[in-house]
């Protein structure tokens, strides 16, 4: 019982939770302007890591700083997809009402070729460095350099996001998307501006995850997988284009994993996560803090 | 100008058919992509470092005669399905003289029966299951001498030598790791070795922390830790920041690959692996020389697993074909009968399986991966892990 009251699990989780917060509010931007189901979203962590790994190798770099890069190198990404495959099937009629279930198969098939392309270039092997390694002692708690900027990290931009869509009018516009689409644009809200902004927030924080995790974990070209489904879970918790109800969730899935595990074994880790998962489907179907479905 | 030029191209071209009619074609595929292309750079790296080496000695002797090699390869994109239809095609329209392995224990079990259906005799490396010893033997040979059920035998006799008492054990689920921790629990236990922790986790794993409050709250002599190579870098700065104690620590796959120490760093140091190849094992006089030229070829340490049974399954081949050229019955009886001098000593099989190479583990001391078992072989003596 001591080990559950322990700090050393309170932070754990709190990493944990932070960085599944970040990861999925980009997912869940993209998901509420949009609704576009964007399973490449994890494959988005991946080239956020590898930026962060070549920087640190070639340039030395710190991850610190080239997550800026990543940032930029993930938005701009975001953008050619959105000039090269959204805006058409956005534009209207036939497509666009088939869009979201037909964005998971575009998006399906982005995440392959990006896969595939990353191993074909930086091969399959995977690849780390070490930053920020000393371990640092709070009292009884220990946590090594890199876990708490990783944290300290996810939480500014988890924060800043959170004040921007509250604060200020690109924010305000990007929230009227996600509540009411056709209002939106009613009240002239520059519909196309909105979601290319969101669709590049939304991958830069992606990157800056990916070079977040690069730190703290190895990298390889399939390493995205478990950030879409971790992501995904986050965000159907939280409730679907609910931005503050997902970094709630992302906290609460950390918390979940951490001290499920330590009452249980780590074998359940899966089925507790997913056994809460369907438990939220089937009994809040809106998501633990979606007040309003948005889902249609 | 022009004519001299046309000249020039037809010659060429002419030199390029020649060259290649006389070349002796060896085929495989291998996981570029897909769940498994994280394993196969090594392997592709010791075959076109092996490649290299004989088309520099002037190629591949084949029972006297001499030819360049070229490679045939195919993305079999991690699907055993995609290997078994790729070594039929390589076999039947690419007409290839040789084969050379694919990547992981699922994809030779797969090409086994397709070896067999054609009678076409390849040297497997990159495998390791105690279900491979099931395999019908005639056309397919393993290199590797890291079979679970030895290696447990092996690790429990090499911790009570040290005098270890009390373990806790955390594994994978995936099979390799199943394997070998159904093998040792009876193992242990016959050596008087106490189980103190013994949990499971998924590959998807993301944070240890909860399981290694366990471990470390039962204090054990030695932690094994079945692992893959993502796991097991997880293990290594998780076990680091809680301060994990034991003077024996296993970490299964991961530290031989060059990567692992580049993210792990010094505390690494201690960490006892699975592998029974080391440079530093001076009588295997082919070890240094391939370790210095697949550094200075790729920039990197090879794989001492992957990379060494990669290698050591060409070296067979060569040496197989030297005696009996390309006749596929004279190659089989050739691998089946010779004694083969490889990086990791002499190979000699009986069935499907190496009998020679002993099963062994590697400790990282100072930095570098020392062979610490079994004594016979050992190029350093075991050391307790003092820190990180």
């Amino acid at each position: 019982m001591d080990a559950i009251l322990s700090g050393q699990l309170l932070a754990a989780a709190l990493v944990t939770g932070a960085l599944y917060a970040l990861t999925a509010l980009g997912l869940n931007l993209v998901y509420g302007t949009m609704r576009l189901l964007n399973v490449a979203h994890g494959d988005l962590v991946m080239i956020g890591a590898y930026v962060a790994f070549w920087a640190f190798t070639l340039l030395a770099l710190s991850p610190l700083l080239s997550m800026f890069a990543a940032a930029a190198i993930a938005a701009l990404f975001g953008l050619a997809l959105y000039y090269g495959l959204f805006r058409r099937l956005l534009e209207g009629g036939k497509a666009a009402q088939r869009l979201e279930a037909n964005s998971l198969l575009l998006f399906f098939a982005v995440s392959v070729i990006v896969q595939n392309v990353a191993a074909l270039q930086f091969s399959g092997t995977p690849r780390g460095f070490q930053y920020l390694g000393d371990v640092y002692r709070f009292g009884n708690v220990a946590v090594t350099g890199n876990r708490i900027a990783a944290f300290a990290v996810a939480m500014v931009l988890c924060f800043g996001i959170m004040a921007f869509l509250r604060f200020h009018v690109m924010g305000l516009a990007i929230k009227a998307l996600i509540q009411r689409r056709d209002a939106a644009a009613i009240v002239g809200i520059n519909v196309e501006r909105v979601q290319i902004l969101t669709l590049c927030l939304g991958f830069a924080t992606a990157a800056v995850a990916g070079a977040l995790v690069s730190m703290t974990e190895q990298i390889s070209p399939f390493m995205g997988f478990p950030f879409t489904i971790a992501a995904f879970v986050v965000i159907i918790l939280g409730g679907l284009g609910n931005v503050t109800g997902g970094i709630v969730a992302g906290f609460l899935l950390g918390a979940l994993e951490t001290y499920g595990v330590a009452l249980t074994s780590s074998a359940y880790r899966s089925i507790l996560i997913y056994g809460v998962f369907v438990l939220i489907l089937l009994v809040r179907p809106q998501g633990l803090l979606g007040g309003r479905r948005i889902v249609r | 100008m022009i004519r001299k030029l046309s000249f020039a191209i037809a010659a060429t071209a002419a030199l390029a058919v020649a060259a290649s009619a006389e070349s002796v074609k060896i085929g495989f595929s291998l996981a570029k992509t897909g769940l498994f292309a994280a394993g196969a750079p090594s392997q592709l790296n010791a075959y076109e470092l092996w490649r290299e080496q004989v088309n520099a000695k002037g190629g591949l002797n084949l029972a006297g005669t001499k030819r360049m090699v070229e490679f045939v390869q195919y993305d079999d994109q991690s699907n055993a399905g995609n290997a078994v239809r790729i070594y039929e095609k390589l076999i039947t329209d690419d007409k290839v003289n040789l084969l050379l392995a694919p990547w992981g224990t699922p994809h030779h079990f797969a090409v086994a029966a397709v070896l067999e259906k054609y009678k076409f005799p390849m040297v497997g490396n990159t495998a390791a299951s105690v279900q491979l010893r099931e395999i019908k033997p005639g056309y397919i040979w393993f290199t590797t001498s890291a079979i679970p059920d030895k290696m447990a035998v092996e690790m429990a006799a090499m911790m009570k030598a040290n005098g270890i008492k009390t373990a806790a054990l955390v594994a994978n689920v995936l099979p390799l790791a199943k394997e070998i921790k159904a093998a040792l629990l009876p193992e242990l236990k016959k050596n008087g070795i106490e189980l103190k922790v013994n949990e499971e986790y998924p590959p998807d794993i993301k944070d240890m922390t909860a399981m290694l409050t366990k471990v470390k709250a039962a204090a054990p002599q030695a932690v094994i830790v079945l692992s893959y190579p993502s796991d097991s870098v997880l293990y290594a700065k998780q076990a680091k920041e809680m301060g994990i104690a034991a003077p024996f620590q296993f970490v299964a796959i991961g530290p031989t690959i060059d990567f692992f120490a580049k993210v792990v760093g010094p505390s690494a140091n201690g960490f006892v692996t699975m592998g029974h190849w080391s440079p530093a094992k001076a009588d295997w006089k082919r070890a240094k020389p391939f370790y210095d030229s697949y550094v200075k070829k790729f920039n990197e340490k090879p794989d001492y697993l992957d990379s060494v049974v990669s290698y050591m399954s060409c070296e067979i081949l060569e040496q197989a074909v030297a005696k009996a050229g390309l006749d596929r019955e004279k190659l089989r009886q050739a691998i089946q009968t010779m004694t083969f001098e490889t990086i990791n000593g002499p190979v000699k099989f009986q069935g499907v399986q190496n009998t020679v190479t002993p099963t062994a583990f590697l400790q990282i001391q100072g930095n570098e991966l020392q062979l610490v078992w079994p004594k016979s072989i050992a190029t350093s003596a075991f050391k307790p892990k003092t820190g990180w």
